[in-house]
């Protein structure tokens, strides 16, 4: 595909990248300043220059700064997405929406449940009313002394008791962002431990939003189970109107999904005679891939090439990591590009107002734009790859116990936890986040997934991470023959028999979109509370090894702040300040029992994470297994002071 | 014949041009970083190598541009340097490190400024030396030896554009050709 670009002067993101280098040593380490309207100040990294902005703010004030800055906009990201379907869950219970309903009404009792909403002898409709209404309290509830709701019922006792103590237990997601932006804003915190403490905060309350966006979503549409689907740029048919869903959320692709079929004799009647193909693209194909195998053409990076097969018809994008450069990319063929979000529009693009009143009405209008389209096609263009690969997907939390509970119905997680034990399972991985044109698209996951899959660790996947491992063939039961070490394959084997797959279960297990995360929170405290032990203790690790995103910076601090070990295999603009660097690194470590470790050689962060492993495992007393000798680390820190905690002891 | 003909040309210079640079300071860091000895720029500022960039970009009057040894025909700090660490060289004014006793002669007549004597090297006090030799504009020899890069760090980490390797043969042509240009123009109406 990028010969058929290359060849028609077509720039993608490769080119854009190109053009950019070098990128600002300034900005990629965190000191440049831009906050306020003195600068743009920067601090001179090797001590020259300037070592204060005009204001007065010193290289650990600014990184710490616009570090948090980062973390509020992920966590505003997903909580957007999560009070989109919240607010669709309460129209729902009060009948204004024709065009959903709950599909899942065991999940939406267990969630009741679970957030002390009564369900006896009631109408699902008041259920979930009240349910809706709880949620949105997360963003309303102005007493500092009430955490929100989910994340307080959904992780472990010791972990919440922790975050308690730290003050980290946000009590409202709207009022973390508002208050990481205030104390950011300049002539305010200026305390880089003060400062970090906030960022974690916010992070968690993004944890809190993934959280209810999943867990709603599942409501909706559907808790996913194990489905087969296919994935990469060979899903797209030549004999069909083709049109991709792009972005993050499922309220209008769950739609488009629906109403595709009722309006396959047209597309019949424009001439495609395999009527109407949807396909997936990043997180919003992620969600439709795990509920209904629908097959996922390629995750973010990528997101421009299936115009260049000259066989797209529309292209329809909500929200997050849409590249604005797709209408460009779109004039040289017949693509349609179609926003569909009211604050996410792209100049170029066609703008078709999504609204939940009308959401099936608006699908086939979309649909139809993309039908009457496919007559635009210049045959001669079209030149879909081979490539397609088979993928197991739908591994949600209940998917996996599910699983497990056809080996032990009545623990379903005593098999997991006796194989952690003996050591079959040396742990498990997971890996989530983005695509970073930094990196050679998705090779940091596969060969990390590879080298670890080996040593017998388990490995879960959302987000682009999914996308990769799906296109890399590594959601297989061949993948898990030929990838896994002796132990863990023992145990894929068993549970995918008994389960019924015909074969192993796949060495990776596809847990959902990025908003997913909150699926691998879900199944790591349903581990820690079955020890009864917190989630720090666990063998348990997370990487992110393509970074790109500010969500990923907010899911990866939250993930550091319940306690895990956590990966980033591109540099954070951190790296400025020492101070900082110690606040996630070290100081996380003693305080948190989570930490950050940046390594952008993939072989060396495997060897990283498997030793976390290892010391997890001699921390609860089980069997370690030897160690590779260490690689040395590629960025070694040199501390300018005593390192820093977050907290005074 | 080739060592020839590059005999009776001038040293090749970095050209800034001043409208075109923002301020950025990307070549100072780039010139630093290259000079790291094989650090790439995470890594030297994660280890707080105190690196100094041989460029210093200068505004003044409402212009910015970055300055950089001027590779001088006569140079001074050839003319002064008293254990011969700095020469003239292969299209160039060269320091030897080696030779190099760091007397700050070479830094205190250089007309732009732009020769530093600093240590690279973290001092303890109490050592027989402070490591401390005369550093400035090498056009990144060593380092386009080693990469294979064709320009100097700093014209490849310019963003705008605004620096450049420059031939003096080529910049006066290109001059002689504007001012004809102007000429032609000017006089084209003039019958004398």
């Amino acid at each position: 595909m990028l010969g058929v670009t290359k060849a028609a002067g077509i720039a993608t993101a490769w080119d854009r990248y190109k053009a950019q280098q070098p990128q600002c040593g300034f900005g990629s380490t965190g000191l440049c300043c831009r906050i306020c309207l003195q600068g743009p100040c920067r601090i001179d990294p090797f001590g020259n220059g300037p070592q204060y902005g005009v204001c007065g703010a010193d290289r650990d004030t600014i990184v710490a700064r616009h570090l948090v800055r980062m973390m509020a906009a992920g966590t505003a990201a997903h909580s957007e997405h999560g009070r989109h379907i919240a607010l669709a869950l309460l129209h729902v219970g009060e009948h204004k929406l024709h065009d959903y309903a709950v599909h899942d009404d065991e999940k939406l009792h267990a969630v009741a449940a679970r957030l002390g909403v009564a369900t006896e002898g009631r109408e699902q409709s008041d259920i979930i009313h009240e349910l809706a209404e709880v949620t949105l309290g997360d963003y309303q509830n102005q007493d500092y002394d009430k955490p929100c709701h989910w994340i307080s019922s959904s992780l472990p006792a010791p972990r919440l008791k922790k975050l308690s103590d730290l003050g980290l237990l946000p009590h409202n997601i709207d009022a973390m962002v508002a208050q990481s932006m205030s104390r950011t804003h300049m002539g305010c915190d200026a305390e880089p431990e003060n400062l970090i403490l906030g960022g974690l905060r916010v992070a968690l309350a993004d944890l809190n939003g993934e959280m209810l966006a999943t867990e709603l979503s599942d409501v909706l549409f559907g808790t996913p189970k194990p489905v087969a689907s296919v994935a990469n740029l060979g899903v797209l048919k030549r004999n069909a109107v083709n049109v991709a869903v792009n972005g993050h959320n499922p309220l209008l692709s769950e739609i488009i999904c629906n109403v595709a079929a009722d309006l396959h004799d047209e597309a019949v009647a424009a001439g495609a005679p395999e009527g109407i193909n949807i396909v997936g693209v990043c997180c919003t194909g992620n969600e439709l891939m795990m509920r209904h195998g629908v097959p996922l053409a390629t995750n973010y990076l990528s997101q421009e090439l299936p115009i260049a097969t000259g066989a797209l018809e529309a292209m329809i994008v909500d929200v997050q990591c849409v590249m604005p450069s797709l209408p460009r990319i779109a004039a040289c063929f017949h693509t349609k590009i179609i926003t569909t979000d009211n604050q996410n529009k792209i100049t170029g693009a066609t703008h078709i107002e999504f609204e939940e009143e009308r959401a099936s009405e608006i699908a086939r209008q979309i649909l139809r734009v993309a039908i009457d389209n496919f007559k635009r096609r210049d045959p001669k263009r079209i030149d879909i790859p081979d490539e397609k690969q088979e993928a197991i997907v739908g591994f949600s939390t209940e998917g996996i116990v599910a699983a497990l509970a056809t080996v032990d119905a009545a623990d379903p997680l005593k098999p997991m936890v006796d194989n952690i034990v003996s050591g079959a399972i040396q742990g498990v991985v997971l890996f989530a986040g983005c695509n970073n044109a930094k990196i050679q698209q998705d090779h940091n996951y596969l060969t990390m997934a590879k080298s670890l899959a080996k040593r017998n660790v388990l490995v879960v996947a959302t987000g682009c991470a999914s996308g990769a491992f799906a296109k890399g063939g590594m959601m297989t039961s061949a993948a898990t023959d030929q990838y896994c070490g002796e132990g863990l394959r023992g145990v894929l084997t068993a549970i995918g028999e008994a389960a019924g797959l015909g074969g192993p279960l796949p060495p990776v297990l596809h847990m959902g979109a990025c908003v997913d995360n909150s699926r691998a929170v879900a199944l790591v405290t349903a581990l820690a509370n079955k020890l009864g032990v917190d989630i720090s203790d666990l063998p348990v690790v997370a990487s992110a090894p393509e970074a790109m995103s500010e969500k990923a910076m907010a899911i990866g601090t939250w993930s550091v702040a319940i306690g895990l070990p956590t990966h980033l295999g591109t540099v954070p603009p951190v790296v400025g300040s020492d101070v900082v660097t110690g606040l996630i690194t070290d100081a996380a470590k003693a305080q948190l029992g989570g930490y950050f470790i940046v390594e952008p050689d993939p072989e060396k962060a495997a060897d990283s994470l498997f030793d976390a492993i290892q010391e997890r495992r001699a921390g609860l007393g089980l069997s370690t297994a030897p160690r590779r000798p260490a690689l040395s680390p590629t960025y070694r820190f040199a501390p300018s002071r005593p390192a820093p905690a977050l907290l005074p002891s | 014949m080739a060592a020839e003909s590059q005999a009776r040309r001038e040293n090749v210079i970095i050209y800034a041009d001043p409208d075109r640079c923002m301020g950025c300071h990307s070549c100072e860091i780039a010139c630093a970083v290259s000079h790291a000895e094989g650090h790439d720029l995470f890594s030297a500022v994660a280890a707080r190598l105190p690196l100094q960039p041989r460029n210093h970009v200068v505004s003044v009057d409402g212009v910015t541009m970055p300055l950089q040894c001027r590779q001088c025909e006569d140079a001074p700090c050839t003319a002064v340097c008293p254990t011969g660490a700095c020469r003239q060289t292969d299209g160039m004014v060269e320091i030897i490190g080696q030779h190099c006793i760091g007397c700050k002669l070479c830094a205190m007549v250089c007309p732009f400024g732009v020769i530093t004597v600093k240590a690279e090297v973290a001092a303890d006090g109490t050592a027989l030396t402070n490591h401390g030799i005369a550093k400035k504009c090498d056009l990144c020899t060593d380092w386009r030896a080693e990469t294979g890069a064709e320009e100097t760090a700093c014209v490849q980490s310019c963003p705008t554009k605004a620096i450049q390797l420059v031939d003096l043969d080529e910049y006066r042509k290109a001059l002689r050709e504007a001012r004809a240009r102007e000429l032609v123009e000017a006089t084209r109406h003039i019958r004398l």
